[in-house]
């Protein structure tokens, strides 16, 4: 496991809130080139900001859009949702090369400065499209969100384990390194205010109602509706979400997403359920009416606390893993938790 | 039990062979390696698909009989049956049971002393909790032989049954075929064991070129022709049979 | 020899067999129920029992009783109604086909029955809506009606039906592993590797009505075949001279396996060396004739699959073993016994 130097990221906020009052004049903050990286095991060197990115993995994407850098976009691909309403216009004018993995050579024939990838398991030491190796041997630099390597082994369990709490400063890295990298670094920073502040908002939220040990189980699909469904283990942005708002995650297991009986969970009770909303119909339980239904009609599951009483929150799947989104679902999360009567 | 053959033939290998097997009579069928013998045997107990020709049984097409009613009438003996399960001699013989079985007549203890009574027969019944798999060939054939009595079929067709065995057991099993009452049906290897049958039939090339008493089936010509192999026919003092002995084809001096 | 024959001395007549088998049964399920992630209490099971079948109230926490009743007893009795339609099915193919490596998978049910599932998952065949347990179904009959035509074309006979199976699955699951590789992500792979290695954790009390009356009914069939089947000991040819309708009993034989199989593996996928095992350790302890081979093989094809289930939930703390991996630990050293007994023989 490489070990990888923490940027000292108060230290380099400072200094980005600092450089426009000690500049003179109004210009704006700029990266300095040559500009290292180190990059979840890769040590990247950037000498100038990239002409043009393609975006495998639609939190890459989203980022990409939110930090305004849409015109220098060649493609995406690895999408599983709508884009964020805000980017629709910016996404239309945007090549879409796969609604799902791209070939290695449909990236590599747009001639990217950039390739940012969501996950490792897509590009990575196992990738399916390819390893960072080959596009490194063709000169094109790859940037993987830090949220998928920092403390994570992706070579153990399907979408990796996570060995330390996953933690939305890796996500604010993420972003502040891709400014840096398109020498927009303001935006960047600005970026990451907001989300903070959202953030802080919606944990005072939680705060505020002096949960007493309150639990939660998160239910993203399972293979057949009756099946052992697969559920956020302890680690990953959810157990985050639920650690932030004074939550106990029922499931133990360090894997992202872990497969858990419905028999354990039943005993387990736990206060709240959050369910996953997704656009995908792959898996009878994608679809979140079969979730409510199943709910709401299976014997045991049925006869959960939460269940009766209603208090079922319902977030979109993909701000379930590590992007902008888990903001979202935050915010979402805290106000549902406000609107129960948890005690 | 009458047993007729008309016009039976199968793919090249048995042509247009026509036949009538009088009840009781012990029938010898002998031919060269290839002459359709054992393909004969079983076009007449009916188990070879898609076959030309017809086999009456007593005046009756076998066409018109059920499988478990030909097994009631006819037994046949295959030349290499052989099984991997852990059977005894005693399973394999109540096997021969089969066709008189039924849910509302079960195994019972009549049909015990049946298979007794084969095992006897065949000289087996010291070895009737024998495994099949310590058995020697001889032996499995015996076994085979107690099981198609057990049968009790009214025809019998065995394809060379002597084949494993031993000069004596050769001999016992002979004797006990042809004091069976039953109509026998046997394809021999042996010309000298052959001419103890009451007639003898001849194959040659899927035909069969000849029928009758051994003594006017079995010449010296025929034996050269077919068999290709020159026959000195000379005969027993004591009883007056006939023997041959044999020496190959002569080459032209 | 001498072990059987000994067994048989002891002449217990088979109505108390079938009493001892139904109590050995009945422990099973018993130890299906209460063993598992959590143990249950004995006693819940008697108040449940109490309950369900005497009308008798009495106070019972729901979620334990609605884990006993709607989750573990279902799942018991669908591995019992599973072990026990596999085993059957091996014991009829192995007569059959008279090879003792026969399994109920050689006909490619297996193998199309994961073909099947992964297109309805992966391929969105059927727009979601069939389930995977109908899509195995689909898959399983159509890889068994081209095994048996490829087995008609090649001439018909036992060996032409295993090499036409094995032909048949070699297809199968390169299909299967296409599917998989052109369109699955990592979660999907696994919900469908879970899913093909066998997996009793989504049964509910419909798949017990279908599974125990399928398997029921399969039991009845060869249980009426018990003498053609011993009649093919010594080949096909030697049945028909025993006087058994060879085509007949074959067609019954084989579709009835195949029915046993599609719906068992469509229900709760592919589990592996059931069919292969059990006939061959009941022949050991009851010998080869159908009339004991038949039950005796069901009953241990029951439990030994209980028993494999509740294994599979205890192995690993918090995490289920897929049921094909355990019975395939315990018959992969049975299977290497089978062949070193095998070849001892000359």
């Amino acid at each position: 496991m490489p070990i990888l130097p923490l940027i000292p990221r108060r230290s380099l906020r400072a200094a980005l809130i600092a450089a426009p009052l000690l500049a003179a004049g109004p210009a704006l903050a700029q990266t300095a080139y040559p500009l290292h990286l180190s990059n979840c095991g890769a040590e990247l060197t950037f000498e100038a900001a990239p002409a043009s990115v393609v975006s495998v993995g639609q939190a890459a994407t989203e980022i990409l859009y939110a930090l305004d850098l849409g015109d220098r976009v060649l493609g995406t691909a690895v999408w599983f949702s709508s884009v964020l309403p805000q980017f629709e216009a910016v996404n239309a004018g945007v090549p879409r090369l796969a609604d799902n993995d791209p070939s290695f050579e449909s990236v590599v024939s747009l001639r990217p400065g950039l390739v940012a990838v969501q996950y490792e398991w897509h590009i990575g030491p196992q990738g399916i499209v390819a390893t960072r190796e080959q596009f490194a041997d063709l000169g094109i630099p790859t940037y993987v969100l830090p949220s998928d390597c920092i403390g994570k082994d992706n070579s153990i369990g399907s979408d990796g384990t996570r060995l330390d709490l996953y933690s939305m400063d890796n996500l604010y890295r993420g972003i502040e390194e891709l400014a840096q990298i398109f020498d927009v670094p303001a935006r960047g920073t600005a970026l990451v205010e907001a989300l903070r502040t959202r953030e802080a908002a919606a944990i005072a939220t939680a705060e505020a109602l002096a949960l007493d040990d309150a639990s939660a189980v998160f239910w993203f699909s399972s293979a057949e509706m009756d099946i052992d469904p697969y559920v956020a283990g302890q680690g990953g942005a959810p157990a985050y979400m639920m650690q932030a708002l004074g939550l106990r995650n029922v499931v133990d297991s360090n894997e992202e997403w872990p497969v858990v009986a419905w028999e354990s969970i039943a005993r387990a009770n736990p206060s709240v359920i959050v369910l996953a909303r997704m656009d995908r119909r792959r898996f009878e339980a994608d679809d979140i009416e079969r979730k409510l239904e199943f709910l709401r009609t299976d014997p045991v599951v049925s006869q959960m606390d939460a269940v009766r009483e209603g208090r079922i929150v319902i977030l979109d799947a993909h701000g379930m893993d590590p992007s902008i989104r888990n903001i979202d679902a935050l915010e979402t999360l805290s106000a549902a938790l406000a609107g129960f009567d948890l005690q | 039990m009458r047993i007729e053959a008309r016009n039976l033939g199968w793919r090249e290998i048995v042509r247009g062979v026509s036949v009538e097997i009088r009840p009781g009579e012990t029938f010898g069928l002998v031919g060269p390696n290839g002459s359709g013998k054992s393909t004969l045997l079983k076009l007449l107990a009916g188990l070879m698909p898609r076959a030309a020709g017809e086999v009456w049984l007593d005046g009756a097409p076998l066409s018109q009989l059920s499988r478990r009613q030909i097994a009631q009438r006819l037994a046949l003996v295959e030349q290499f049956a052989d099984t991997g399960e852990a059977l005894s001699v005693r399973d394999a013989v109540d096997l021969g049971r089969t066709p008189w079985l039924s849910p509302l007549s079960p195994f019972g203890p009549a049909d015990t002393q049946i298979v007794d009574r084969a095992l006897a027969a065949v000289g087996m019944e010291e070895m009737a909790a024998r495994a099949w798999a310590t058995l020697s060939g001889g032996e499995r054939q015996r076994v085979h032989i107690a099981r198609a009595l057990a049968q009790e079929p009214r025809v019998l067709i065995l394809d060379e049954p002597t084949n494993h065995l031993d000069i004596h057991h050769q001999l016992a099993l002979l004797g006990l075929v042809a004091a069976l009452p039953v109509t026998v049906v046997m394809a021999l290897h042996d010309l000298n064991q052959a001419m103890m049958c009451d007639r003898l039939g001849v194959m040659s090339e899927g035909r069969m070129v000849a029928c009758g008493k051994p003594a006017e089936v079995l010449t010296p010509d025929n034996l050269a022709r077919i068999f290709r192999v020159r026959a000195q026919p000379m005969i027993d003092p004591s009883d007056g049979s006939t023997l041959f002995r044999f020496l190959p084809m002569e080459t032209s001096a | 020899m001498t072990r059987r024959a000994a067994l048989s001395a002891l002449a217990v007549p088979v109505l108390s067999r079938a009493g001892l088998g139904a109590v050995l049964l009945a422990l099973a399920v018993l130890a299906g129920v209460t063993i598992g992630e959590v143990a249950l209490p004995l006693g819940l099971v008697g108040d449940l029992l109490a309950v369900k079948l005497l009308g008798i109230e009495r106070a019972l926490d729901p979620i334990d009783a609605g884990i006993l009743w709607s989750y573990r007893l279902p799942r018991t009795l669908v591995a019992a109604a599973c072990g026990a339609g596999l085993a059957l099915s091996g014991v009829v193919l192995q007569a059959l086909v008279r090879n003792a490596l026969a399994d109920p998978y050689l006909l490619g049910v297996s193998a199309g029955a994961g073909a099947g599932a992964v297109a309805v998952t992966l391929l969105g065949l059927g727009g979601g809506a069939i389930g995977l347990s109908a899509g195995a179904f689909g898959g399983a009959a159509s890889a068994f009606l081209i095994v048996a035509l490829l087995a008609k074309a090649a001439g018909g006979g036992p060996a032409q039906l295993v090499l036409a199976g094995i032909a048949g699955s070699q297809l199968f699951n390169a299909l299967t592993s296409f599917f998989i590789a052109k369109s699955a992500n990592a979660e999907q792979a696994r919900g469908l590797m879970f899913w093909l290695l066998g997996n009793l954790s989504g049964v509910r009390w419909p798949d017990v009505s279908l599974a125990l009356p399928v398997v029921g009914l399969g039991f009845l069939v060869c249980l009426a075949h018990v003498r053609p089947l011993d009649a093919f000991s010594f080949g096909s040819g030697a049945a028909a001279s025993l006087g058994i309708a060879v085509r007949r009993v074959q067609l019954v034989l084989i579709a009835a396996v195949t029915l046993m199989t599609a719906t068992l593996v469509s229900l709760v996928g592919s589990i592996g060396f059931v069919g292969l095992v059990i006939p061959h350790a009941m022949r050991f302890l009851v010998g080869p004739r159908h009339a004991r081979l038949i039950p005796a093989s069901a009953l241990a094809g029951a439990v030994f699959l209980i028993a494999a289930d509740i294994a599979s939930r205890v192995l690993i703390a918090g995490q289920v073993v897929p049921i094909g991996v355990v019975t395939a630990l315990v018959g992969a050293p049975g299977f290497a016994l089978i062949l070193i007994r095998n070849r001892r023989r000359p």
